[in-house]
């Protein structure tokens, strides 16, 4: 009985994570990953045998020795204590990924997939060298206004700080993933205003 | 005693990781700390290299013998990996104490480069399939960060797609591993590669490890960057510092690499494969043998793709992403050969996906680190804002010149023999993709997908020599600045490539041994000697 609740059970979590993997809302998708990260963790669990009891022994009994679990005597401990590596090792990841959804919305001012994507688009996928000091040389000649809004690789906090102001009030008008039409709103408004200084940081 | 010193490299990483996050405050001794670190790193590693050539090395983690504790093991195969990984890390790093000055300050760099390191050492060295999960994600979750480190618009982009791939690829790895132990009883390497070499002793059913083997290769191809898998590459190694970029390119993407070398070679090559799966017309009978002509597609698929797609690059660091899509095929084909062939051509075969990894891991990396100081020196890599930077900066571009020229496999470079070997294995292919019926297709397939990925590496090299490095000078490289120590660095490890490429001996013994290790399942499993498992 218990097996085909579980493998009933495993179905449906590896069939939602996989229906939420694939939603536009980055949120929804790290979601996804995250309850197929746990449906796996389930599934290790299965793998170990579902039989026997508590593999708590006397002080000095004998060891379960191998495949004591398919005897009858005790269950496998040995995947519970890999579901335990991996929940811990879940639990930073996902932190780190919902954070960085964070990130993603103050830099974008969306989290909707197909405008970043679109976003991406637009200010081409091959800008990346914005450099301030660069730009004063090069008279920004061969610069395009797209190139402009990329923030500087040196790590001087200044145009950052412009960047997230311009995403940040964009943000509060956008809904959370919101699907309305209309540009998506990415730091661009930022460049007009002047360097602040400072920055938000993210460390 | 001897075999504690296989967690000397790990011990030594992690200490300067750990160091390194308490001196953060004081900068300067942040750097000082780093950099003591890598070289520290270096002779620890080169420690290993010494004491591994008089034969493998074991060390059982907290005394625990072999199946039930955690087993490091340090052969040929592991310490050659790891002595390109700390000569990657220490130029990295040099690099770093002045690429990365004015933001170390805000950002932990150093210590999240250096927890980088640590999963990488452990991912060369342990000898358990859940370890290397563990080791897997220690170095997953820095290079997350290193990844968006500059949080901007397109890192948090190309981070986002990183991460939520490798979030993927960990629940998909943890359901091969949890498969394996259900089928196999052991998560030791040796331990399966005992039990699968005589399942019908040990009352284990091995059908199901070609379903669980596909799905781990899946994971480790993400991890190296192989064609169906690729598309998170030129994102994020564009959206990494240059420093890492140039680990990410030279070290990360060999960890992948070598976990297929070191699980498919070593441990799935034990596996018969049942009767009814083979693929018809193909020599072997293993799994590692059903991976063969995967391995070869996959191979051609990246080799084609990632240079037609370097070709159109508008920057300079975008040629060198698309570039290591292409430059990564090319270590996967001798492997796919390898994996078909019979014994006798597959030690060679695998040698030659060695040589040639070490070579663009050398190479990739003076790219990398050579577009970080032309953006440090100039403010842009856009070819559009580039030009005449052979007159301007001349060391700077004769670097990167000898990095391009040993991925195109010039003679006095290391980059030769790579392909040497990598086209000398591709010629052998026609036995076994024949299929027996037209004897040298395959051969000759192999060579033509090659010889075409040759072409495309000169065709996008020269093209971005033209544009970058000849004609009139540009505004911005009149105005250039001399990034003095970040240009020593691309030139010494510039000079490295044509040491290797002249002293080839050593390296191809230590490849030649590196591919026997993979190979001799036999001594692997003595080494580590799990006989104890049940008795």
């Amino acid at each position: 009985m218990t097996q085909f609740v579980l493998a009933a059970v495993l179905g449906v979590l590896f069939a939602v994570g996989t229906f939420l993997v694939l939603r536009r809302d980055v949120v929804r998708v790290i979601w996804g990953a995250i309850v197929l990260g746990q449906a796996a963790n389930v599934y290790l669990v299965t793998m170990g045998g579902l039989s026997g009891s508590a593999p708590i022994l006397a002080h000095g009994a004998e060891g379960a020795g191998e495949g004591a679990a398919s005897a009858g005597g005790v269950t496998d401990p040995l995947v519970q204590a890999l579901v335990l590596t991996a929940i811990v090792i879940g639990l930073g990841t996902t932190a780190f990924a919902l954070v960085l959804t964070y990130r993603v919305r103050e830099e974008h001012g969306t989290i909707d997939l197909l405008e970043l994507g679109r976003g991406t688009a637009e200010h081409g996928a091959e800008v990346t060298e914005p450099d301030v000091d660069a730009e004063a040389r090069t008279s920004g000649e061969s610069r395009t206004a797209t190139d402009d809004e990329t923030r500087d690789r040196t790590g001087d906090g200044g145009s950052r700080a412009a960047t997230d102001g311009g995403a940040r009030t964009a943000g509060t008008v956008r809904e959370r993933g919101g699907r309305a039409g209309g540009t998506p709103a990415t730091g661009a408004s930022g460049t007009a205003e002047p360097p602040t200084g400072g920055g938000e940081g993210d460390g | 005693m001897a075999e504690q010193v296989v967690i000397a490299p790990l011990v030594v990483a992690l200490a300067t990781a750990i160091t390194t996050l308490f001196v953060r405050p004081v900068p300067r001794v942040e750097r000082a700390v780093s950099l003591a670190g890598a070289l520290a790193y270096l002779g620890a590693v080169g420690w290993l290299v010494v004491a591994v050539a008089d034969g493998t090395l074991v060390y059982q983690l907290s005394g625990w013998p072999a199946p039930f504790g955690i087993t490091l093991v340090a052969d040929a195969l592991s310490t050659l990996l790891l002595g390109l990984a700390a000569v990657v890390s220490l130029a990295s790093v040099v690099f770093a104490t002045r690429f990365i000055a004015a933001a170390a300050e805000r950002a932990p760099y150093h210590p999240l480069y250096h927890f980088m390191i640590v999963g990488v050492t452990g991912s060369f060295l342990t000898g358990d399939l859940f370890n290397l999960f563990v080791w897997f994600e220690v170095m997953l979750l820095s290079s997350y960060v290193l990844v968006v480190f500059y949080s901007g618009p397109e890192h948090t982009h190309a981070a986002l797609v990183y991460v939520v791939l490798n979030l993927f690829g960990s629940a998909v790895m943890l359901l091969a591993i949890g498969g394996l132990y259900a089928v196999t009883g052991t998560l030791n390497m040796a331990d399966m590669a005992r039990r699968l070499a005589d399942p019908g002793a040990f009352g284990i059913d091995p059908a199901p490890v070609l379903g669980l083997a596909a799905l781990l290769f899946a994971v480790f191809a993400l991890k190296a960057g192989f064609v169906p898998f690729q598309f998170w590459v030129p994102a994020a190694y564009r959206a990494a510092p240059a420093p890492v970029a140039a680990v990410l390119a030279g070290v990360v993407k060999k960890v992948g690499v070598y976990a297929i070398v070191r699980l498919w070679f070593t441990v799935f090559a034990a596996a018969a494969l049942p009767g009814e799966l083979a693929l018809p017309g193909l020599a072997g009978d293993s799994v590692l043998a059903f991976f063969g002509p995967v391995l070869f597609v996959v191979a051609a698929a990246s080799i084609l793709l990632g240079g037609i797609g370097a070709l159109s690059r508008e920057t300079f660091d975008g040629v060198l992403a698309h570039s290591s899509i292409g430059q990564i095929g090319f270590v996967a084909l001798p492997l796919g050969v390898a994996a078909s062939a019979p014994p006798e051509v597959r030690a060679l075969g695998v040698a030659a996906a060695l040589v040639y990894a070490l070579n663009h891991g050398l190479a990739k990396s003076i790219l990398f680190l050579a577009s970080g100081a032309i953006e440090r020196s100039v403010g842009t890599v856009r070819f559009a804002g580039l030009g005449g930077l052979a007159d301007r900066r001349p060391l700077l571009s004769v670097a990167a010149l000898a990095g391009a020229l040993a991925l195109i496999g010039i003679p006095p470079l290391s980059g030769f023999f790579g392909k040497l070997l990598v086209f000398d294995a591709a010629g052998r292919a026609g036995a076994i993709l024949g299929g027996g019926s037209a004897g040298g297709a395959g051969g000759a397939l192999a060579l033509g997908i090659s010889l075409l990925g040759a072409i495309l590496t000169i065709a996008y090299f020269t093209r971005a020599w033209n544009r970058g490095f000849w004609g009139p000078q540009s505004e911005a490289v009149r105005a250039s600045t001399r990034p003095t120590v970040l240009v020593a660095v691309v030139a010494v490890l510039a000079g490295s490539l044509l040491v290797v490429g002249i002293a080839f001996e050593p390296v191809m013994a230590a490849a030649n041994a590196a591919a026997d290790a993979a190979l001799d399942r036999g001594a692997y499993v003595d080494a580590v000697d799990p006989g104890v498992a049940g008795g």
